[in-house]
């Protein structure tokens, strides 16, 4: 036990360090988001000298919509894209069909082409299809977009089932949409939780998009939203429900990933995501 | 009725019968298949395949999305290298690239070796997950945080300078001609908490056991384990690292965008914020389909180039 506390020495020195100054400015966001603007003012580094809890409901005011508008969005894009990819991706780890190949490299191409390039042209269809201010603006390019990695990653691993399951349930007389169901699904439980993770990630980050196809400021997302917020107290020294605001912002994914964090973290490591 | 097989096991045995069936027939009995995989298509052929081609073919017009379509042939990328302001964008595209690179090829293999080396197994995923967390926070909640540290009167930066005593150094960091840029490549410091740090352990964990035995049996200290074992392992996450930051910073406009929006002047204006300008407040829609081409062709070219130059591990255990 010395010995390993001996030789881990030097490098906790490092580790630790790194990571004080990695979170060190969350903690201050923290600590700010509960101060009043005089205790700001007089106070900057110090622990709040009382909990200035209206921070939070005044931030909550200005944000939650935008949260909700988030939620909605974020939350049904991942079901649709678990949903299309999974089952495309079935097709393609377990049937035989002409042109299976062709079909998917159309799909893997798809990853060389950047979102830069179709920004423009992406706009102008979604404004003449009349989706500009409709989450569906949002909704149908992020499934579009998100089920290619899904069902690249759930294809190589749906493929690598053993055939015999497949194949006993077919004599049982399991149809193609019962092998789907009760085989593949169940068994690539922790893989769907990692997509389903990454793709929120995604879409409650993502900036450009929603800002480009949502004028309407009632409807924004939550990224959209909170950048406009921040930067409405940027001259102020109000940082109070400023910091208030982010820490909200930042919650529903916290609260995600702290029920997730073994499935994630073990989907991120194990390799799956690196093919 | 969709014939299910898994591909490679049961090909042999259904091959030879196969081919005596004719395509159409093979293509009838997966209509299955095809029926599955409409979904998946037709949102790709919309929402990708579509705007990609429509960009590409309007970035030789001069275009305004509307009503104005006129054939300028290369005119608009003539256009671009006259542009004095997308010039300068390709400079500072660069060095945030370049520092990009560099910062992930460093600082998170540093941190990922190091939670590896660690003889606590337990403390090590301690660690993992630590650094995992910050990866939650969203993007823009980091970025208004970044902007309250770099703030003139009130930012973190400056009052701990000011404490430290310091107080000359103070600077209004985003709004500095010369330090803005500077100032945006230093968010996230010390870049080790991410995506980068669970890829390299990734890779380390995966070296096998025996090697790093064999090692330390022929006497490879610390450092040689490090350069002369490790590190060649670990080359395809380099790879996979390289072109994920790569194309990662080529496309990235939003930070510049909320950081800086550009500015002071157009001193940090990236391509991919002029493109955005230039098509939804200037109306030159031609002329922005064009600068995304550009930037596509560049892509292009370097994921090839680290597909092609760089090695992968298992060259190396081959070798």
């Amino acid at each position: 036990m010395s010995k390993t506390l001996k030789h881990d020495y030097p490098i906790h020195i490092f580790l630790v360090l790194a990571a004080i100054i990695t979170f060190y400015p969350f903690v201050f966001m923290v600590m700010t988001s509960f101060k009043a603007t005089v205790d700001f003012q007089h106070n900057f580094w110090g622990l709040p000298h009382w909990v200035q809890i209206t921070n939070y409901s005044d931030a909550w005011t200005r944000i939650g919509g935008y949260v909700g508008n988030s939620l909605l969005v974020s939350v049904s894009t991942v079901i649709l894209v678990l949903f299309i990819s999974s089952i495309s991706a079935f097709v393609f780890a377990r049937f035989r069909f002409p042109g299976r190949e062709a079909l998917f490299l159309m799909l893997l191409a798809l990853l060389m082409i950047p979102g830069i390039l179709t920004l423009v042209p992406a706009f102008l269809l979604v404004k003449n299809l009349g989706l500009v201010n409709t989450y569906w603006a949002l909704i149908l390019p992020y499934l579009a977009g998100g089920q290619v990695f899904a069902i690249f990653v759930m294809r190589s691993f749906f493929a690598s089932l053993p055939e015999e399951l497949f194949e006993s349930a077919r004599i049982d007389g399991a149809n193609t949409f019962q092998l789907y169901r009760q085989i593949c699904v169940p068994l690539s439980k922790p893989i769907l939780v990692t997509i389903a993770i990454m793709n929120i990630l995604g879409t409650w980050n993502d900036y450009i998009w929603p800002l480009v196809t949502i004028p309407d400021g009632r409807r924004w997302t939550i990224s959209v939203g909170i950048v406009s917020f921040g930067s409405s107290y940027m001259g102020t020294e109000s940082w109070g429900p400023m910091y208030a605001g982010y820490v909200l912002a930042s919650l529903p994914l916290i609260i995600l990933f702290m029920f997730t964090m073994r499935y994630f973290i073990a989907g991120l490591t194990s390799g799956a995501i690196k093919a | 009725m969709a014939q299910l097989t898994m591909g490679r096991s049961a090909a042999p045995v259904a091959v030879p019968q196969e081919r005596q069936i004719s395509l159409l027939k093979r293509i009838m009995r997966s209509k299955q298949a095809y029926l599955i995989l409409i979904p998946t298509f037709a949102l790709v052929l919309t929402f990708n395949y579509y705007p990609a081609f429509s960009a590409l073919f309007h970035s030789v017009f001069d275009w305004n999305g509307y009503n104005v379509q006129r054939f300028i042939g290369l005119g608009n990328f003539q256009a671009m290298l006259q542009d004095p302001t997308l010039m300068g964008s390709v400079g500072n595209l660069f060095k945030l690239t370049a520092f990009s690179l560099f910062v992930n090829l460093t600082f998170p293999l540093l941190a990922g070796a190091l939670i590896f080396h660690l003889k606590n197994l337990r403390l090590a995923y301690f660690y993992r997950v630590l650094y995992v967390i910050p990866m939650v926070v969203p993007g823009m909640v980091v970025l208004g945080i970044w902007k309250s540290i770099y703030s003139p009167q009130i930012g973190l930066l400056n009052m701990l300078l000011k404490a430290a005593g310091l107080t000359s150094w103070a600077r209004p960091w985003l709004g500095d001609f010369n330090l803005a840029l500077g100032a945006v490549m230093f968010i996230g410091f010390p870049w080790i908490a991410g995506m980068s740090t669970l890829i390299y352990l990734a890779g380390f964990q995966a070296i096998p056991t025996e090697l790093l035995d064999a090692s330390a049996i022929d006497g490879a200290g610390v450092w040689n384990r490090f350069w002369r074992v490790e590190l060649p392992l670990v080359m395809s996450q380099i790879k996979l690292i390289v072109i994920l930051t790569v194309i990662g910073a080529l496309q990235n406009f939003a930070t510049i965008m909320v950081m800086t929006n550009g500015g002071p002047g157009v001193t940090t204006m990236v391509p991919g914020l002029w493109l955005y300008r230039n098509a939804l407040m200037y109306g030159k829609m031609g002329y922005a389909c064009a600068i995304g081409t550009a930037l596509f062709m560049i892509t292009l070219v370097l994921t090839y180039l680290n597909t092609r130059y760089l090695k992968s591990s298992v060259e190396f255990i081959g070798a």
